[in-house]
C-alpha cells in the first residue's frame, strides 16, 4: 500500500510538473459545444471553425508569445456543460472558454466559468436573456435573437416589399414560430418591429417543433393568404411545414425562414424547384463578397484545406470570426484575466463588414456585440446564395422566382 | 362546411398515423403487459431501414416494405428472445430494459448520421389528389390504407389463427393458458415480433413525410400511448378507433383553436377516459389490472 503510494507519487510528480510547464507555455481555450449527441453535427462544426482561427493564428507566432491549443468540452446540455467547464479547468487547466451552439448549455457553463473566474466568449448562442444576466465573465460577439428579427423585418421591408412593388405598411403578413423561448423571442420581436412600421395585417402563429402534422398551420396560413410568410424554426419543422405547403397548395408570394432551411437538409427534403426564390435569414455564408466580409474567401480555403470539404453549416464562419475577435482581443488585454479582456473588448470599435462574417464589433453595457454578421440567402437553383444586405451580394446576382410563381 | 370536410379528412388521415404506431404498441401492451418505451425507436429503425434501402438499392420507400417489415420481425424477436425473456420474471426490470433499448437505438444512429437530417423521397408519396378544395396526399393515404388492412389482419389472424388464439389466451390469463399447455414464452416471442414488424411498417411508410432524425420517433409515441389508453389496452379496434379520435381532435383543436394548444386538447380529453372508463373505449374491463395482480 505504502509503496504503492510513493511509486504513484514518483510517477505523478515529473508528468505533472511537466503538464504544468506546457500550460505556462501554451494557451489554452476550452471550447464547449455538443460533440456527441443529435446536435454534434453543428457543435462540431462550430468547433471547426474555432480550429481554423487557431491555426491561422499559431501559424503567425500564436498570441502573446503563447501557441494556441483549443479542447473540447462536450455538452448537450446543462448539467454537461457544468461537468465539462469543471474538467476543462481542474483537468486541462484551460485559460478561457468559447462556446456555443446551444444555448442553454452556455447559459450554465458560463455560469460555471464565473465561479473559476474565466471568460465565457460565446460566438454562436441565440437566446436573447444571455447577455440579459449581465454576468461579468460573458461576452457575446456573435448575433442573437434579436439580430435576427431584425434582420428579417428589414429584409421585408427593403428587398421583399420592393419586388412585390408593395409599401412595407401594405403588406400582408403571417409570422409564424416555433413554440419555445428560441422562436416566441424572434416571433415577438418581429411583429413589434414590423407594427412600429405600420404593418396592419399581420397574423402571428405557433407550433411546436415536434408535432406529428402542421397541417393545421398550414390551412390557417392558406386562409389568411398572406403576401409573406416568415417561419422561425428547426429543420424538422420548416421541412414539414414547407412539405404540406406544397402538398396543400399554399403558395405565398415569398417565403422567408428565419435561423435554418439553408441546408442540404432542406434541399434534400424539398428538392430545388420548389425551393426556388425561398429566402432564409441566417448566419452569413463563406460566399458572401469579401467587400462585405473581408477574409471570407481566404477562410473558405483554409477550411478546405484542413478539412477536405466544404463547411456543412455557415455556422462555422460565424464562430470562426468570433474566434479570431477573441485572440485579437487578447492580445490587446496582454492577459486572459477576465477584468482585463472585458477592458479590452469595452475598447473594441470596428465597423460593420471588418471581420469575414460582415460583423463589426461594438460591445453595448451588456457585452452583447451590437454589430454583429447576418445574411439572407435565396435558394437559386438547389444553391444558397447571398442577396441581402445589398453590399454581401456578389456581382450579377439578382433576385428569382420573387414573387413566387402561383 | 368545406373547411370542415377538408379538416375531417386531415384529422383522419392523421388519426391513421397514430393508429399505425399505436396498433404495435397496443398488441405488446396488452399481450406481454411490456410497456415497451423503445417502440417510437422501432419506428425509427423502420425509416432508417427505408433510408438504407433507397440509398443501397435505389428502392422507392413503398418497396422497401418488403424488406424492412420482416427484418423488423427478426429484430422484434432478437430484441425478446436476448433481453427481454431473461427479465420475465420482473415486469418492471422489462420496462427499465425497453428504456435502455430507447437509448441504445438512439444512439447507435446517431453515432452512424452524426444527426444530420436524411430524407426518403419517393415520386408517388408526393402526389397529390385534390376533389374541389380539399387536398389528400398519396403517403398519408397510404397510410390510412394501411393501418385499416393492419387492424383488419391483426383482427382476423388473433380470431382465426392458431397462434392467434394462444395470443388472446395469453392476453386473458397467462396462467391458465400455459396450463393448457400454450407456449406462452414463444407466444411472447411472436408477439413482440408482430409489434416490431407494425412498428418497422409504420417507419417505413411515415418516411417519406419526415425529415428523419435519431430522435424522431418520440414525436409519435406519446400519442401513441394516448391511443392505447383511450381505445383500450390490448384491443386491435381500440388502436384504430383510438388514433382515428386523437387525430380527429387534433386537426379540429388546431384549426379551429390553436396549433400550439392542440396537444393540451388531447391530453384532457386523454385523462377524462382515464377517470370515467379506465379500460378505455374498447378495452376489456380489468383488462388493465391483470398485469398488476401477476405482479403481485
Amino acid at each position: 500500500m505504502q509503496l504503492n503510494r510513493i511509486l504513484g507519487i514518483a510517477l505523478a510528480a515529473p508528468a505533472l510538473a511537466f503538464s504544468l510547464v506546457a500550460a505556462a507555455q501554451t494557451l489554452r481555450i476550452g471550447a464547449i459545444n455538443p460533440y456527441s449527441g443529435p446536435l454534434a453535427l453543428y457543435g462540431d462544426e462550430v468547433a471547426r471553425g474555432y480550429q481554423v482561427a487557431v491555426d491561422e493564428k499559431n501559424a503567425k507566432g500564436g498570441v502573446l508569445g503563447r501557441k494556441v491549443e483549443l479542447i473540447r468540452g462536450d455538452a448537450g446540455n446543462p448539467q454537461q456543460g457544468i461537468a465539462a467547464v469543471d474538467q476543462l479547468v481542474t483537468r486541462d487547466k484551460v485559460d478561457l472558454f468559447i462556446g456555443t451552439y446551444i444555448s442553454a448549455v452556455s447559459n450554465a457553463a458560463s455560469d460555471a466559468a464565473q465561479r473559476y473566474g474565466k471568460i465565457y466568449w460565446d460566438t454562436n448562442a441565440l437566446a436573447a436573456d444571455l447577455t440579459e444576466r449581465a454576468l461579468p465573465n460573458f461576452i457575446r460577439v456573435g448575433p442573437y435573437a434579436p439580430t435576427f428579427a431584425e434582420m428579417s423585418v428589414r429584409t421585408i421591408a427593403e428587398l421583399i416589399a420592393p419586388a412585390l412593388g408593395k409599401e412595407t405598411r401594405d403588406l400582408s403578413l403571417w409570422v409564424e414560430h416555433e413554440d419555445s423561448i428560441y422562436g416566441k423571442s424572434i416571433g415577438d420581436a418581429q411583429k413589434k418591429l414590423l407594427e412600429a412600421r405600420g404593418v396592419k395585417a399581420l397574423t402571428q402563429g405557433a407550433h411546436n417543433f415536434r408535432a406529428a402534422d402542421l397541417t393545421d398551420v398550414v390551412l390557417r396560413t392558406k386562409r389568411a393568404n398572406p403576401d409573406v410568410w416568415v417561419i422561425t424554426g428547426y429543420v424538422p419543422d420548416i421541412n414539414l411545414l414547407l412539405k404540406t405547403a406544397r402538398e396543400q397548395g399554399l403558395k405565398p408570394p415569398v417565403i422567408l425562414t428565419v435561423g435554418t432551411g439553408d441546408t442540404q437538409e432542406t434541399l434534400d427534403a424539398l428538392g430545388a424547384e420548389f425551393l426556388e426564390g425561398v429566402m432564409v435569414v441566417s448566419y452569413p455564408r463563406p460566399d458572401i463578397s469579401d467587400q462585405f466580409g473581408p477574409g471570407a474567401s481566404a477562410y473558405l480555403a483554409n477550411y478546405r484545406k484542413t478539412y477536405n470539404r466544404d463547411p456543412i453549416a455557415p455556422q462555422s464562419l460565424t464562430a470562426y470570426t468570433g474566434m479570431k475577435i477573441l485572440l485579437e482581443t487578447v492580445e490587446a488585454a496582454g492577459s486572459t484575466e477576465v477584468d482585463k479582456v472585458r477592458a479590452a473588448a469595452a475598447r473594441l470599435d470596428k465597423p460593420f463588414n471588418s471581420y469575414p462574417s460582415g460583423a463589426g464589433v461594438k460591445f453595448d453595457d451588456k457585452f452583447q456585440n451590437a454589430r454583429p454578421g447576418v445574411t439572407v440567402i435565396q435558394w437559386q437553383g438547389g444553391k444558397q446564395i447571398t442577396v441581402f444586405p445589398e453590399q454581401a451580394r456578389a456581382a450579377g446576382v439578382a433576385l428569382k422566382n420573387t414573387p413566387r410563381k402561383q | 362546411m368545406d373547411n370542415v370536410l377538408h379538416i375531417l379528412v386531415v384529422g383522419l388521415l392523421v388519426g391513421g398515423i397514430y393508429g399505425l404506431v399505436a396498433i404495435g404498441l397496443n398488441l405488446i401492451f396488452g399481450v406481454i403487459r411490456i410497456v415497451n418505451f423503445a417502440h417510437g425507436e422501432l419506428v425509427m429503425l423502420g425509416m432508417y431501414g427505408a433510408y438504407l434501402c433507397y440509398v443501397t438499392l435505389g428502392l422507392d420507400p413503398y418497396l422497401s416494405v418488403l424488406l424492412v417489415v420482416p427484418a423488423m420481425f427478426v429484430v422484434g424477436v432478437v430484441v425478446h428472445r436476448l433481453i427481454l425473456q431473461p427479465l420475465h420474471a420482473e415486469s418492471s426490470m422489462q420496462i427499465f430494459a425497453t428504456f435502455g433499448l430507447l437509448i441504445l437505438f438512439q444512439n447507435v444512429v446517431l453515432a452512424l448520421t452524426r444527426g444530420e437530417g436524411y430524407s426518403v423521397p419517393s415520386k408517388l408519396a408526393g402526389l397529390t389528389i385534390a376533389v374541389g378544395d380539399i387536398r389528400v396526399t398519396v403517403s398519408r393515404l397510404v397510410i390510412f390504407a394501411a393501418v385499416t388492412l393492419a387492424a383488419i389482419a391483426l383482427h382476423l389472424f388473433l380470431q382465426r389463427t392458431l397462434i392467434g388464439k394462444s395470443i388472446r389466451a395469453v392476453t386473458q390469463d397467462r396462467q391458465a393458458a400455459q396450463l393448457m399447455g400454450i407456449n406462452v414464452e414463444r407466444t411472447f416471442v411472436i408477439t413482440f415480433g408482430i409489434g416490431s414488424a407494425l412498428a418497422g411498417l409504420a417507419g417505413v411508410l411515415l418516411a417519406p413525410i419526415y425529415t428523419l432524425a435519431p430522435g424522431i420517433g418520440g414525436n409519435f409515441v406519446l400519442a401513441a400511448f394516448a391511443v392505447v389508453v383511450l381505445g383500450g389496452l390490448g384491443s386491435v379496434a381500440g388502436a384504430y378507433f383510438g388514433g382515428l379520435i386523437v387525430g380527429l381532435v387534433e386537426a379540429f383543436a388546431g384549426f379551429y383553436i390553436d396549433p400550439e394548444l392542440k396537444q393540451a386538447i388531447w391530453f384532457l380529453i386523454f385523462l377524462a377516459v382515464l377517470v370515467i372508463r379506465p379500460t378505455g373505449l374498447f378495452g376489456q374491463v380489468g383488462a388493465e389490472e391483470i398485469g398488476f395482480r401477476e405482479q403481485g
